[in-house]
């Protein structure tokens, strides 16, 4: 019976043994549940085409940065719960919560999930709904290429998630070094999945990177010189550019270890004359400028809310914008730091020990510059303000800690230990997240047109704050100790236990400190407290001039930009009724249109994806096919702006109160 | 399409850069047949099959190899930039000259300090 027999393998390729532990099982049976739940709900509403409409097709920058926020959102949760189960395995010794090889998985998961499908998107949620706000424009350079970054990093993120309760996760680390990767030693589809998913949601990433540097080089309002825009501004041009320049490499990395598992090739292997270390170095030019993409945004947001917080101008507006270059300069020269022991000698050694270590100067040029914004200015202690502040002193630990890392002979000493991990946890948590939490506060009221309830946000930040100082206080001293990252489980009376067990203890404060979080997001959209003025933090950049949500058009009247925080100049200077338009002075407004291709894209390139994750060459082909169809239907729709006419225009903004009589 | 949709530089249309949109207006009624594109997409791909067939069939000993995939490989830049990037358009502004200076700088910065790297010392011993 050759389709018994055929039917028989394929299931055991989709399910195999790793994939039904009786904990994947359940998640699998709540995610069917949940997705039947909401498509009953979908259908009774009669919400699809809403979804449909309003969404899926959306080619609006505010919705597709509050698409990349929600999805960010549920991957911080995901990647949350590894995280707990890590430090659950992790809490007494000898413990056997999972076994090896599910623990392999779950922080290769935590890890990749964290990175790829938590930060970066977050990073971009930001950039989307503020970037054109701030710079007078009505939307991206590339409208329909910004849907396309979302829907391939969506459907990548779907894939990457996809691999535990199909075929297998992947379980060589978020690096997924060979020969750990190699198909000898790694054999399935897990590692497969990781290969794919990256790819499919880089490609998305490097459009994002050129869109917002045309972006911000090419639709800046009359008058914001470079030397006008806002910092964030500043920092979200400089991350695209390092967008643009570090993720090709792991493209290429990537790309090259798929050959070598699907395709038999021997670029990396250890047989056949392969350099598992190329693999190394390719990675590591991509993942250390990829440290700074995750971290300049959270500069950039510190540098809008504390001027903000602190009704002052910001200090050293050029010192920023400066170290930002500077900073991004020398990260790129900064990646052996990653692999020093891999022995290219001590030349080479110390050439990139000391261009990480002088990355500190113009990082401390920062740190003052905001304190001193801070200094004599009147502080409000909003709750973007707190993260700003809880950052500080973390950021000063996470950087110390890398000097220490820098110096050649102590990083021989402790590499890949669990100092390691606290100092990058500290740097990439304690900077990135707590920056893009700061900033998801700040910009809330914004981005959906209602605040956030200050005292349950105070309490998650509370919480977090805490926990995440407990959780990594005492990793450092185990690192000191002598315990080394990924370890499945520890034996007893090495003086790791008590350590081991406040570190977790601090993981589930951190975790409370997510539901609080969320329980706020909840409630206050059940109570909303509407932001009527559009300029609820009294703020001073251009996005707070309009209305919140601003309109689907942004700027009924492009603003002529004078100074450099030009809300806060119109303000003082009673300048406000600029932004008004009057009967006689609304021009119809050009827009692009919505558009079906981007998700059609990406979902062919999803299905190319399946196919070359269990080398079924036929559907790559077919996913292949559908990528250029959905390319030339994309080429030939010619149609792709509407007219929103100067009465709709005049309406909405009367509806604000925004025309002059 | 054009004059479907007039686009006239009268109010700011938040781009800041009205007249140069009005000289981007794509033109899909273009009567030239491209063939300056299509000689262009012809001999990218015999430059591609040239230097992987030199790889995979051994048509040329190994100590020229390398200088002539060199040389491969800049002429198939050169073609992209020339034909497919737009690099020979003088209108608009020359971001895109800053944009590849950095390119070619961060390109080479890889390149020459991964084979540095990668000699693991044999250049010193």
């Amino acid at each position: 019976m050759p389709i018994q027999r055929w039917t028989l393998h394929l299931l055991r390729l989709l399910f195999p043994p790793q994939v039904l532990l009786p904990d994947i099982v359940a998640i699998d049976i709540g995610l069917t549940v949940a997705v039947i739940v909401i498509g009953v709900y979908l259908t009774r509403t009669r919400r699809w085409g809403w979804l449909w409409h309003e969404w899926i097709t959306t080619v609006d920058h505010k919705k597709i940065g509050i698409m990349y926020l929600i999805a960010a959102l549920i991957m911080l949760f995901r990647g949350g719960v590894d995280a707990l189960m890590i430090r659950s395995q992790l809490i007494a010794p000898n413990a056997h919560f999972m076994g090896a090889q599910q623990y392999d998985e779950v922080f290769t998961t935590h890890g990749t999930v964290m990175i790829f499908f938590m930060a970066m998107p977050m990073v971009f949620a930001l950039f989307n709904a503020t970037v054109p706000l701030m710079i007078g424009a009505r939307d991206v350079a590339f409208p329909r290429l910004n849907a396309i970054s979302f829907w391939l990093f969506a459907f990548g993120a779907i894939l990457l998630n996809m691999s535990f309760s199909i075929g297998g996760s992947p379980s060589a680390g978020w690096m997924s070094y060979p020969p750990y990767s190699e198909l000898l030693y790694n054999p399935g589809v897990g590692e497969n999945y990781f290969l794919l998913s990256l790819q499919v949601a880089g490609i998305g990433t490097i459009a994002t990177g050129i869109n917002f540097l045309v972006t911000i080089l090419r639709m800046r309002a009359p008058g914001m010189s470079l030397s006008k825009i806002p910092v964030f501004v500043w920092s979200a041009l400089i991350t695209s550019s390092l967008v643009l320049f570090a993720f090709p490499p792991l493209t290429v990395a990537l790309g090259l270890t798929m050959l070598d598992r699907v395709f038999g090739a021997s670029f990396f292997t250890i047989a056949h004359q392969g350099m598992p270390m190329m693999y190394v170095n390719l990675f590591w030019i991509f993942g250390h400028p990829e440290v700074y993409i995750l971290v300049m945004p959270a500069f950039g947001v510190f540098s809008e809310v504390v001027p903000t917080f602190s009704r002052k101008p910001l200090f050293g507006y050029e010192a920023m914008v400066g170290s930002l270059l500077a900073i991004s300069f020398l990260g790129y020269g900064t990646w052996v730091h990653h692999f020093f022991e891999m022995g290219a000698g001590p030349s080479v050694n110390v050439f990139f020990g000391l261009s990480t270590m002088l990355i500190a100067i113009p990082t401390g040029v920062k740190m003052f510059n905001w304190i001193f914004t801070m200094w004599g200015g009147r502080i409000r202690l909003t709750v973007p303000m707190l993260w700003q502040l809880a950052f500080i002193p973390t950021f000063v630990v996470g950087g110390a800690t890398g000097i220490m890392l820098a110096a050649v002979p102590g990083d021989y000493q402790y590499h890949n230990s669990y100092f390691l991990i606290a100092h990058f946890h500290n740097v990439i948590l304690g900077g990135t997240v707590f920056g893009m939490l700061s900033g998801m506060y700040y910009w809330w009221p914004k981005m959906f047109g209602w605040k956030l309830n200050q005292r349950q946000g105070t309490w998650a930040f509370a919480l977090f704050v805490s926990g995440f100082w407990l959780t990594f206080m005492p990793q450092y001293f185990l690192g000191f100790e002598g315990m080394t990252r990924r370890m499945a489980t520890y034996p007893a009376g090495l003086g790791w236990t008590t350590l081991n067990l406040w570190s977790t203890v601090g993981a589930f404060v951190m975790g409370a400190g997510f539901l609080v979080m969320v329980y706020n997001i909840l409630w206050s959209r059940r109570y909303r407290d509407w932001d009527v003025t559009g300029d609820p933090w009294d703020g001073r950049t251009l996005e707070w001039s309009l209305p919140s949500p601003a309109p689907e058009y942004n700027f009924a009247r492009i603003p002529m930009v004078q100074s450099r925080d030009e809300w806060w100049a119109m303000k003082q200077e009673g300048r406000t009724d600029e932004v008004k338009i009057s009967a006689t002075t609304v021009h119809p407004i050009h827009m692009p249109r919505n558009s079906a291709m981007p998700i059609m894209l990406a979902f062919a390139f999803f299905v190319g994806a399946i196919g070359l994750i269990f080398a079924w060459f036929w559907m790559a082909i077919l996913g292949g096919l559908g990528v250029i169809a959905a390319l030339a239907y994309g080429s030939f729709a010619d149609y792709s702006e509407v007219e929103i006419d100067a009465k709709h225009v005049l309406q909405t903004e009367a509806q604000l109160g925004r025309v002059e009589s | 399409m054009d004059h479907e949709h007039p686009r006239r530089p009268q109010a700011p249309t938040g781009h800041g850069d009205e007249v140069e949109l009005a000289l981007l207006q794509p033109k899909m009624h273009a009567t030239q047949f491209p063939s300056l594109q299509i000689t262009g997409y012809i001999l990218a791909l015999v430059l591609t099959l040239l230097a992987f067939g030199m790889v995979a069939y051994h048509w040329v000993p190994v100590p020229s190899l390398i200088p002539i995939i060199l040389v491969l490989a800049f002429i198939q830049g050169a073609l992209q930039m020339g034909i497919f990037m737009h690099l020979r358009e003088g209108r608009g502004t020359t971001w895109h000259l800053p944009v590849l200076a950095l390119a070619l700088f961060v390109g080479l910065g890889i390149v020459g300090f991964s084979i540095w790297i990668m000699m693991f010392k044999s250049g010193v011993s």
